[in-house]
């Protein structure tokens, strides 16, 4: 058993879910966006993961020989952290952005704020850290450009140009399936959506910070558009550009940073949303989601303790 | 009988090292995280503080005994100033030497710092001057230290540079340069130092002259050893309960198993 597992209680069947079938969940989810990858970047994909999900499996390794823990491999946070940083980037990024991505969110993040149960997200922080040093191999989007619908240029920077656009059935499928310029792993909106059934079968509750989240950036989207289409292309727009779709289904759900009453998780995807498409519109980021995310899961705490039935508002009427 | 007073070393060792202001005090970070971008304002940014450090304890200590709190903390702030601002200008006009804009900013601010106000109300004003020079310079000395080491690292590998010459490093990460960078770069300073206190602690006890320090300056010491064993305890605790409530998980899940 490892002592690093984290368990949760999810509803009145299962009492308490492994790190290994919570991750386990995850990492089956991530291996069909990786293939789909694959197919639009070639094998290079397989060495950006490869390299990114051995860095965090070693950092690992080797943080936990250093602080005297035990480390099981199957725990496989490490190899999920790894493998999310890795489809967060684009396909043609240069090795060694990954691999310190992937050494910052372990030796950095994880294992000093309490291994897999750390609260703030690891892959959020290690993507935010190379996003912060290496800006232009992170937001570079080069690779087999040429077979793109916009070229090299990504949702992303269209819509933070101002530019217009407007979708027919076409140019919808080839936004929908990830057939833009963009991170390798995270712009096929329809598979984001077949994750996002696989999750509401497997952990229905995870979800309520995905509905949030992607609610508030909906209506961001349709109040405050950043290009010159209808609302409904707004909406696909942004939700389709960079890593929304993905952070929503793997980056927000993730058990250790969700609050626990399910009005709470609501509430903090719609902070993180709102976060969010605040950095799109007047950030320096073509893509500011996790830096949203890390700052809601700084702002969880608070969130929980000043909200109806937080620790303060359980103090209030204990008072009372 | 004349008084034994601890040996600076001792002294170094648990105001520089133990109790380092920065990284088990935490205080002066204001500028350790804005103004220690490169090894050259690092240094000018220590070179500032231990002057200010030293003078304002050594003349609190033999001039402000008697004289109110309430007033002794305006006055160091008053002697802070009026090293600081001469200093600045000197460097300015006369050494023609290029600051930062951070640097320019936070060089006087350092008159204000909590590092001179607590050093001279803890210290300097309880015991005797040579007692309170070797806690300034001592501290002084742990602060510069740490700006030195964050300077160097953040100029290194933040900017693949020097003291302004260029290495050719490959990669240069650019975070580093941040305030995010450098407060990472003090958490992974304080765990160290955290790790190695308790040979630093075995060392310091076979000092022959840490036996019996002076009454005044065992109180101060006191104190701060106490903030600290305070601390570890409440760190232990919680880690303890957190272990306790693992334990209940594992044996919970194995009990559904």
């Amino acid at each position: 058993m490892p002592d690093s597992a984290t368990k949760r209680t999810e509803g009145a069947q299962k009492p308490y879910v492994t790190a290994l079938q919570l991750f386990g969940d995850y990492l089956l989810m991530l291996l069909v966006p990786t293939a789909l990858a694959v197919y639009y970047y070639g094998t290079r994909v397989l060495a950006v993961a490869g390299v990114s999900v051995g860095v965090a499996v070693l950092t690992e390794a080797i943080c936990s020989a250093v602080l005297g823990r035990s480390y099981y491999l199957r725990d496989l946070t490490s190899i999920y952290t790894g493998l999310c940083i890795a489809l967060m980037l684009p396909a043609g990024v240069p090795f060694y952005v990954p691999a310190l991505a992937a050494a910052f969110a372990v030796a950095a993040v994880k294992m000093p704020l309490g291994g897999s149960g750390a609260p703030i997200m690891p892959a959020a922080a290690g993507f935010a850290f190379v996003a912060v040093c290496f800006r232009t191999e992170v937001f570079t989007y080069a690779l087999r450009a040429e077979q793109k619908l916009l070229g090299a240029q990504s949702l992303g920077a269209l819509l933070g140009g101002g530019n217009a656009m407007r979708l027919n059935a076409a140019n919808l499928l080839d936004v929908l399936g990830g057939n833009v310029a963009g991170p390798m792993g995270t712009g096929c909106g329809l598979l984001m959506l077949a994750c996002g059934v696989y999750l509401l079968m497997r952990r229905p509750r995870a979800l309520l910070a995905t509905a949030g989240f992607l609610g508030a950036c909906m209506l961001w989207a349709a109040i405050l558009p950043r290009s010159n289409g209808g609302v409904l292309t707004n909406i696909v727009l942004e939700l389709c550009s960079g890593s929304l779709l993905f952070a929503s289904i793997f980056l927000v759900t993730d058990h250790a940073t969700l609050p626990a009453a399910r009005v709470h998780r609501v509430i903090y995807g719609v902070l993180c949303g709102v976060l969010c498409m605040a950095m799109r519109r007047s950030g320096v980021f073509e893509e500011p989601v996790c830096f949203a995310i890390v700052l809601g899961n700084a702002l969880r705490p608070v969130l929980e303790s000043i909200l109806p039935g937080g620790e303060r508002t359980q103090r209030k009427e204990a008072r009372a | 009988m004349k008084e034994q007073t601890p040996g600076f070393r001792v002294s170094f060792l648990k105001s520089a090292v133990l109790s380092n202001p920065v990284l088990v005090q935490m205080v002066g970070l204001c500028p350790a995280v804005a103004a220690t971008t490169n090894v050259r304002s690092a240094v000018l940014i220590s070179a500032a503080l231990c002057l200010d450090l030293i003078v304002t304890c050594v003349l609190a200590s033999a001039l402000m005994k008697r004289i109110p709190r309430a007033v002794r903390v305006a006055l160091y702030l008053g002697i802070g100033l009026a090293l600081i601002c001469p200093l600045l200008y000197f460097i300015e006009t006369y050494t023609l030497m290029n600051l930062g804009l951070s640097t320019k900013v936070y060089l006087p601010l350092l008159a204000v710092n909590a590092v001179t106000a607590l050093h001279c109300e803890k210290v300097a004003v309880k015991n005797p001057v040579r007692t309170a020079f070797s806690d300034a310079a001592a501290v002084g000395l742990g602060a510069s230290l740490v700006f030195l080491i964050i300077g160097t690292l953040r100029e290194v590998l933040g900017s693949g540079a020097f003291a302004g010459i260029d290495l050719d490093l490959p990669i240069s990460l650019k975070g580093l340069s941040l305030p995010f960078g450098c407060f990472i770069l003090l958490g992974f300073l304080a765990a160290a130092l955290q790790a190695f206190s308790p040979y630093l602690r075995q060392a310091q006890t076979r000092e022959p002259d840490a036996a019996q320090p002076q009454p005044a300056q065992a109180d101060v010491q006191d104190d701060l050893w106490s903030d600290i064993l305070e601390a570890e305890a409440v760190s232990n605790e919680r880690l303890a309960a957190l272990d306790e409530f693992t334990e209940r998980l594992i044996g919970g899940e194995e009990d559904a198993q």
